[in-house]
């Protein structure tokens, strides 16, 4: 009855990606040691399996190029990787919402619920670099799947080269920050802009342009 | 039998009476020792910077708090500047519960203080070193501790930064992870800039670098806190390396200009610079603050947050009192539990009722021309039983008030008539 990946339908992907924001955030906490931010970014989790549990719906008829594991390891790490970007944006707006409570000496709630600068930046960091890999990661296995299913394969998609470039932007954060020692309230900024640029550039792409990525 | 508590604190006399009533360690050793002939049967003496507070537990009515005042004003030759009139006494429950209140730091000088409780916790050690800390002593201190450590973990009277110096630690806090990884830069060796070092090495900050016009002040306050120095005439150079500077000199002008701070900046790629300036008039160019990355504070912003915890502290009174209310109450429940008559009635009708017990399970066994003989002969065993613990119990009178709690507590032990006592109370 199941025998297919849980990403079929926009409420089974809804499921997964809560799953991938609460494996993300899993990941964060277990290196950073620093749990005041799980109730926000626990709560994202929350809304996005809330959604899926009210509306999902059984699918009796999958199309058998959705069967595939490829593909199920294709949009898994996909999705993980967008959670994570998804955040790195949260963890970057709570560093510039902190970073300006400080700087205006205004000491609320803000100051007093979240975690140092420090913190919040290496936790971003830590997010970026689990978008970067897990990105990658779906960008094989998707080449890998679409040789496998399509015989006149093309790479021209506009998801996939969409996805490409914003793997390549996460890249050079992470060389930024390596390289050229950008710290602090920029590299938040970058990660915000990243996370706006990534979503648009997905909701653009989804209305107004057609690939091989339209299954549903 | 009476609990008494005489002291002098920031509340009943100025700093220069209170310092002539501070006790040193040997000192208490010494002094209480002398408690005992006056009549005093547990005492336990502590003395911190802010207060000197004498407990004593006595059964002696002659013993009076005026004894003890003049005891304690003796020890240190202080009649000609404290009067007995300086220190405060209380009894009873009053006493204890204003020791719940200073061990929960809510009588503390500044509101939360969290040493007050060490402090106390040397004064009892002491006590019980010198063998004046009893059965009596060894609860009410214990539960004391539990106040403190209640209130703390409990309400948020510890929290927040109360002193200037401890605010700016506080600041530094909220932007690094751990202190260790980082360095601070202090200009400056006077008493605020020392209060600050001091706090910084006590957060493990990983190097303290001092710097000041008088090399061997700086040198003298580098050896205090475990810094090195920095030249007066380097310290610009040494800014690149920090990430925490505090500026404490008398100037009259400013020492670092946004300009100043831009290129040494560059040099650190921009990392989060804390500037805490304790300079009057200030030390730093105030538009400092408008760089990237750069959390200038000044006097005045640590005073309003050191304001704002304050009234924090100050709302968080009254969960500490009932704290402490719960806690007193455990004291009363524990003392009154330890009265001889209710003991003594606990454990008669204890054996009693497992007489009946065994009583009403074999009876039938028996003729009934035997039943009544059986009654009679369970009755006389009971009573034979129970004859010898009783009289032990009426004739401690000669013994220490500690000896016969102990005796009670031990026989409410054996017996769980305490639990029994619980079980029915919860019912």
């Amino acid at each position: 009855m199941f025998r297919h990946p849980p990403v079929t339908t926009i409420f089974e992907i809804f499921s997964v990606l809560a799953l991938a924001v609460t494996l993300t955030y899993f990941v964060i906490e277990l290196r950073s040691h620093r749990k005041e931010t799980g109730y926000f970014i626990l709560n994202i989790a929350f809304l996005f399996q809330l959604v899926s549990t009210i509306f999902i719906k059984n699918t009796p008829e999958v199309p058998e190029i959705l069967r595939s594991m490829f593909f199920g390891a294709h949009v898994s790490t996909a999705l993980t990787g967008y959670a994570a970007i998804t955040i790195a944006g949260a963890y970057g707006l709570m560093y510039l919402m902190l970073y300006h409570e400080m700087k205006a000496t205004r000491f609320g709630i803000i100051y007093k619920k979240l975690p140092t600068l420090e913190s919040l930046e290496r936790m971003t960091f830590t997010a970026l670099k689990l978008a970067f890999l897990l990105l990658g990661t779906a960008i094989v296995f998707g080449i890998i799947w679409l040789s496998h299913v399509y015989a006149d394969a093309h790479y021209s998609d506009p998801k996939l080269i969409g996805t490409v470039l914003v793997w390549l932007m996460y890249g050079f954060l992470i060389i930024a920050r390596k390289g050229f020692g950008i710290k602090g309230r920029q590299i938040m900024i970058l990660s915000i802009a990243g996370f706006l640029v990534s979503i648009f550039s997905m909701t653009i792409i989804n209305i107004f342009f057609s690939g091989f990525h339209k299954f549903y | 039998m009476n609990l008494l508590c005489v002291g002098i604190s920031h509340h009943t006399a100025p700093l220069e009476v209170r310092e002539r009533l501070w006790f040193s360690d040997e000192e208490i050793r010494l002094t209480l020792p002398l408690l005992r002939p006056l009549g005093a049967s547990e005492s336990v003496l502590f003395s911190t910077c802010n207060r000197t507070e004498l407990y004593v537990l006595t059964e002696d009515a002659a013993l009076k708090s005026e004894n003890l005042k003049n005891l304690l004003i003796t020890q240190k030759s202080a009649a000609e500047k404290v009067q007995s009139s300086d220190l405060f006494s209380l009894s009873g429950g009053e006493a204890a519960r204003h020791l719940f209140r200073v061990a929960a730091g809510i009588d503390s000088m500044i509101l939360g203080d969290v040493q007050i409780l060490m402090q106390i916790k040397t004064g009892f050690n002491l006590a019980t070193e010198q063998g004046t800390s009893g059965f009596f002593m060894n609860r009410l201190f214990q539960l004391a501790f539990r106040s403190g450590k209640r209130a703390r973990s409990e309400s948020n009277i510890g929290e927040g930064a109360v002193s200037i110096s401890y605010a700016a630690v506080e600041l530094a806090e909220k932007i690094y992870d751990d202190l260790k990884n980082h360095t601070a830069l202090v200009i400056g060796a006077g008493e605020t800039a020392e209060l600050t070092a001091t706090h910084l090495r006590g957060k493990n900050i990983g190097k303290l670098l001092i710097t000041n016009r008088t090399q061997e002040r700086a040198q003298h306050l580098a050896e205090k806190v475990q810094g090195s120095v920095v030249p007066y005439d380097q310290w610009c150079d040494a800014i690149a390396e920090a990430d925490i500077v505090l500026s404490s000199v008398e100037v009259e002008q400013y020492i670092l200009q946004p300009k100043d701070i831009e290129s040494l900046h560059r040099k650190n790629r921009y990392a989060p610079l804390v500037i805490i300036d304790l300079g009057v008039p200030r030390n730093i160019d105030p538009k400092v603050k408008e760089l990237e990355n750069i959390f200038l504070y000044d006097l005045d912003t640590l005073q309003s947050m050191v304001e704002l915890n304050m009234q924090l502290r100050k709302s968080e009174i009254p969960k500490v009192d009932s704290i402490i209310a719960e806690v007193l109450g455990e004291l009363t429940h524990w003392y009154s539990s330890l009265e001889i008559n209710p003991t003594i009635a606990a454990l008669t009708q204890f054996m009693e009722s497992i007489r009946q017990e065994e009583l009403a399970k074999n009876i039938n066994r028996f003729e009934p021309k035997d039943r009544e003989l059986v009654e009679l002969v369970t009755k006389r065993i009971i009573n034979k039983i129970i004859h010898a613990p009783i009289v032990n119990l009426r004739s401690g009178h000669e013994s220490s008030i500690g000896e016969r709690l102990h005796k009670m507590s031990s026989i409410q032990k054996l017996f769980g008539l305490g639990k029994q006592a619980k079980d029915e109370s919860d019912e």
